[in-house]
């Protein structure tokens, strides 16, 4: 993509799964890549991907990976010009975005005046608005209970009560009748002061059945912007992304096209640069409305590049270096091409109401095989700590169509194994089964509908898992290296505390022919 | 050769007995079902098993793999994980136990503690609060009754299944 590298030596100030994914694109463009990480990190993935690794001390994020000081720190130890933050932690924040800015190095994103002005909901609202950009009706000032009554009557109902400040659902309410907004917006509001110290609320119309729809961004310093097009992020719980795929199966070709310069249009407006995401809701009728704008790399980038055969963090890199688009995306065809699919995996379960899970991970194997890709953050051995987010690894899939891109989707998670703690892996491929995902057929509030997709079956397992059971307990193994143990004691008894605490179980190993 | 183990299953206590015929077959007992598998280990940890029908002809093959203790045994096996318990134990688990001890959900931090031992709690009266994951669990016992003892502080990282706090149920009146 570049002739010479647009960094000598870049720190990824983030952990796991994104990490290791951009410290794979900086080693492909000849950059060496620097590592952060808390204790408990020590040996997490993406600190054995790096060249260099710098211990940030403590275990929390706040004691870690948000302590602007500490990586600023890093970086400025290890000589690293620039930082990328991935997503989360400290990537949509404009004062760290400034503070490394200030300290000389570049910040792998946009620069922070123009994330000031996408920040806020509110704020990105009205920037949407002023660039034309289709928002949902409601209302933009603060308002008294009374006035947002009347908002709400005059937009009809359904209607969302959100907090201004919001964010997570919290504050968040559907109302579907006039007699219950007061409430819904008393409640709104006591609930908005405690999460945010805000009780402004404002009134929207509720989008239903709504699709989520986003549109990939890359912009450079140069005043250029360009739509990498639609990612479709229809199947979420509690406005968490659970399956993303590009494109979208209801975005036609003209839509794509407003869709990306709606999108374009917002970005050139507040001068934005780098990687970014405006996220739009969908409605049946087709028409789309403006949610908000994340400011980073999303977990979901992969899709994109797989259709759209650009490596966005390559672009980034690019990008940040004062690289022109008009070059770097010289007689390239950005028309997508095929289907892709990404699964998030996660240690949690869904079945038990998706209790998140921590521990050891006593056998990992991800799949493999003809257009698959695994953006992994974990592996045997690799005891998942309790204070960060639950997502183990990214599986993604590439097929020339949709239904193939399923099929193979469904058979990479029926590949995939994570044993030792609760994992999602069985509830994605009952949704990517499902008939209504197979159909395309879905939306924000699929998984809310349709609960049993969560709970699963719920049947007692079959005579032969329970001999499949005991025969791997009689001739697997699990975890890396480690001699084995003596075979033929019966159990049932309370066993041996070593293989319990770590390494996964190796009683039995070297038994019939296993090595 | 042969392994044994037990599993709690619907309730019930299943046997399961494993026994090297010759070669690569064995034969297992689950409860009276007898079945039989051409079984071999791969080098990946995962376990290649074609079920043997009475005529002798053999069937399609799937790789299962296994981790876990002989209390907890998780196996995948036709693209489904399975979580087998031994029938003794009924350690971890959900928050409330209906036992009246309040265990950890799972690994995590101790946000706060909302009771002090001699209290008089209700089975829904959130005890313990403990996050993880980015998630906060609320605990309670399960049960109407006393706090016997309080093993946890406030800021303190506790394992899944550790026990946190021991409600014991009032006398009856």
């Amino acid at each position: 993509m570049t002739d010479h590298p647009p960094f000598r030596r870049v720190l990824v100030a983030n952990r796991g799964e994104i990490a290791v994914r951009v410290m794979r694109g900086l080693r492909e463009l000849g950059i060496e890549s620097v590592a952060i990480h808390s204790d408990v990190d020590a040996r997490c993935a993406h600190v054995l991907a790096a060249d260099h690794a710098v211990a940030l001390g403590g275990n929390t994020a706040t004691e870690s990976y948000l302590d602007q000081q500490k990586v600023l720190a890093a970086a400025k130890a290890t000589g690293a010009e620039a930082i990328h933050p991935g997503y989360g932690f400290l990537s949509e924040n404009s004062a760290f975005a400034r503070a490394v800015r200030e300290a000389g190095l570049v910040f792998i994103g946009p620069n922070p005046e123009a994330m000031d002005r996408l920040g806020g909901k509110k704020a990105a609202r009205e920037e949407a608005i002023a660039a034309g950009v289709p928002v949902i009706p409601g209302t933009e000032k603060d308002l008294s209970d009374d006035e947002l009554i009347a908002v709400a009557k005059k937009i009809g109902m359904p209607v969302m009560v959100k907090a201004s400040a919001g964010g997570g659902g919290r504050g968040m309410r559907r109302v579907e009748r006039e007699q219950d907004l007061a409430e819904a917006i008393a409640a709104g509001r006591r609930e908005a002061k405690d999460s945010f110290g805000d009780e402004r609320m404002i009134v929207e119309r509720a989008v239903f059945p709504a699709r989520h729809i986003e549109i990939q961004i890359i912009a450079d310093k140069h005043g250029n912007a360009v739509s990498l097009h639609e990612r479709e992020c229809s199947v979420q719980r509690r406005h968490q992304k659970v399956l993303e795929e590009a494109p979208s199966a209801v975005v036609s070709e003209e839509l794509r096209k407003r869709m990306g310069e709606a999108a374009v249009s917002l970005c050139k407006r507040v001068g934005y640069d780098n990687a970014g995401t405006c996220e739009f809701l969908l409605d049946d009728a087709g028409n789309f409305y403006f949610l908000e704008v994340n400011t980073r790399l999303q977990v979901e980038h992969p899709v994109t590049e797989l259709v759209t055969g650009v490596d966005l963090v390559h672009l980034q890199l690019a990008v940040a270096a004062g690289g022109n688009l008009t070059e770097l995306l010289k007689g390239k065809d950005l028309t997508p091409r095929g289907h892709a699919i990404e699964a998030r995996i996660c240690a949690e379960s869904p079945e038990a109401g998706y209790i998140p899970a921590a521990g050891l991970l006593e056998l990992v194997r991800e799949a493999e095989g003809p257009g698959i890709r695994v953006d992994s953050g974990v592996y045997t051995g690799w005891q998942v700590p309790p204070f960060y987010d639950s997502m183990l690894a990214k599986l993604i899939v590439w097929a020339p169509d949709r239904a193939t891109a399923c099929d193979r989707l469904s058979q990479a998670l029926r590949d995939t194994v994570y044993l030792g703690i609760p994992t999602n892996v069985d509830f994605l491929r009952r949704i990517v089964d499902d008939q209504a995902f197979r159909t395309a057929q879905i939306s924000t509030d699929m998984l809310s509908q349709r609960p049993e997709l969560a709970k699963g079956p719920g049947d007692a397992p079959s005579d032969e898992v329970l001999a499949a059971a005991v025969l791997c307990q009689a001739l697997g193994r699990s975890g890396g290296g480690g001699g084995g143990a003596a075979a033929g004691a019966s159990a049932g008894s309370s066993g041996n505390a070593v293989w319990q605490e770590f390494e996964g179980f190796r009683l039995f190993e070297g038994v019939g022919g296993a090595r | 050769m042969k392994v044994t183990r037990e599993f709690e299953r619907d309730g019930d206590k299943v046997a399961v007995r494993a026994e090297h015929v010759a070669g690569d077959r064995w034969r297992v007992r689950v409860g009276d079902h007898v079945l039989e598998f051409d079984a071999r280990a791969l080098p990946d940890g995962g376990v290649r098993l074609a079920p043997v029908a009475v005529d002798g002809s053999i069937g399609k093959a799937t790789v299962c793999y296994g981790a876990g203790s002989a209390q907890r045994y998780m196996v995948r096996t036709a693209g489904r994980t399975h979580t087998l318990t031994a029938p003794a134990s009924r350690r971890g688990g959900g928050g409330g136990g209906s036992d009246g001890t309040v265990r950890a959900p799972m690994t995590g931090t101790v946000l706060d503690v909302l009771c002090q031992v001699g209290d008089t709690v209700t089975a829904d009266q959130t005890l313990v609060v403990v996050s993880a994951m980015k998630m906060e669990h609320k605990l309670a016992a399960g049960i109407d009754g006393v706090v016997q003892s309080v093993s946890v502080q406030k800021n303190t990282t506790v394992d899944q299944g550790q026990a946190l706090v021991v409600v014991e149920k009032a006398a009856a009146e």
